[in-house]
């Protein structure tokens, strides 16, 4: 498998930072279950230590999988799309990438502001992005839910098209970004 | 008889001469009675005080301060060895800025302040050292006293026409000597066990 991405595939370095950014927000998911009703204990802050590290973890690979996607082709979305189709793949595709960035942002802003500055798994602290602010912590506790929310949805939305196009219409569009496998068309898509 | 006599007074003698050597020495070991006269006594100016701690928690460096503590400090400038220093916090005004985070610390597996209201630090021995002071004492936290060297400096001042002194210094010390966190709060991965102790007081001669 080719390490860039060429016009029909992904490469090595986006189905990698993909799929561990999918691995890595289904974490995410897990974890904020898990000690969203704790009461204060050493093993909610654990979890909390680990969601902050992990959130860190996904804003860092969301920059570099925007800037590697533009240091490559992008594999364009198949011919036989709709207009409606084509603009609504794009602009899940742009919400997906804002809310990587937004939701990490938001719970960094929001520790920074309940004043619990955020270490990156124990190995460096981050700055405090705003001074310690109770009402704003507040808000930032809905705005985070909210945006971690949406890119769920946006999420589950970006994989049932992504077997809509693998078992319903049969392209290549989810087989170019898993790994191990190949195009059924060489040039699909072009 | 005549042996007896004559020791008595030998004894006298001795005791005299001890006196006169060394008058702070004969200063009660108790903080709270008031000092010879060779030693000035200090108390805490609270409103130019402060009492802080710097505590790893999650990877990071969190602080908090006490807002109640008392200090009583016999300083004999001439003879540190004869001053003594008597600390207590009160352990509920504790603040690191976050009401959960403080109702926790003064919950039963941490702080325990329903049990153990205070803290104490006493020092009945002031020594000096290259920098400064080291006051030479026992630390009670939570039920549990171990013994404890503070280091600090210390420097006298006029201000308006009263005697004041500047006390500062930092100390390090392991909240698990203290028993401070029990249960899950044992483990150090999330809540170091290492808390750095400052202080910087304004103390007004009485």
């Amino acid at each position: 498998m080719a390490i860039r991405n060429t016009t029909q595939r992904w490469g090595a370095i986006a189905q990698l930072l993909h799929w561990l950014i999918v691995a890595l927000v289904i974490t995410q998911f897990t974890l904020a279950m898990l000690f969203d009703d704790l009461p204060p204990s050493a093993h909610k802050l654990a979890l909390l230590a680990r969601h902050k590290s992990v959130g860190i973890t996904i804003l860092m690979l969301a920059a570099l999988r925007l800037a590697w996607r533009w240091a490559n082709p992008t594999p364009p979305l198949p011919d036989t799309l709709k207009p409606w189709e084509r603009s609504a793949a794009r602009f899940n595709h742009v919400l997906l990438y804002v809310l990587l960035f937004a939701v990490p942002v938001a719970g960094w802003t929001m520790s920074s502001a309940r004043g619990f500055p955020v270490s990156w798994f124990g190995l460096f602290t981050l700055p405090d992005l705003v001074p310690k602010n109770k009402a704003l912590y507040e808000l930032l506790v809905t705005t985070h839910g909210i945006l971690a929310w949406t890119l769920g949805v946006v999420a589950i939305i970006h994989m049932l098209a992504a077997l809509k196009h693998h078992f319903v219409l049969k392209d290549d569009v989810l087989r170019r970004m898993l790994p191990l496998t190949s195009n059924k068309t060489q040039g699909s898509g072009r | 008889m005549r042996l007896l006599i004559s020791g008595a007074l030998v004894a006298a003698v001795l005791a005299l001469q001890t006196v006169l050597a060394q008058p702070p020495a004969a200063a009660p070991a108790t903080p709270a009675t008031p000092a010879t006269p060779a030693a000035t006594h200090y108390v805490l100016d609270p409103a130019k005080s402060s009492l802080d701690y710097t505590f790893v928690q999650a990877g990071a460096a969190n602080k908090g301060r006490f807002t109640r503590f008392q200090v009583a400090y016999d300083f004999a400038p001439e003879s540190p060895a004869a001053s003594r220093l008597d600390v207590t916090v009160d352990i509920n005004s504790l603040d690191t800025g976050d009401q959960e985070r403080d109702d926790t610390l003064r919950g039963a597996d941490l702080f325990a302040v329903a049990k153990f209201p205070q803290a104490h630090f006493a020092a009945s021995q002031i020594d000096r050292t290259a920098s400064g002071y080291e006051a030479v004492g026992k630390l009670t936290i939570r039920g549990v006293t171990r013994d404890a060297r503070v280091p600090f400096s210390f420097r006298t001042a006029t201000e308006n026409g009263a005697a004041v002194g500047y006390m500062s210094g930092k100390t390090s010390l392991r909240r698990l000597d203290y028993g401070v966190g029990q249960g899950d709060w044992k483990a150090t991965d999330q809540v170091g066990n290492d808390v750095i102790v400052s202080f910087a007081l304004r103390l007004t001669a009485r």
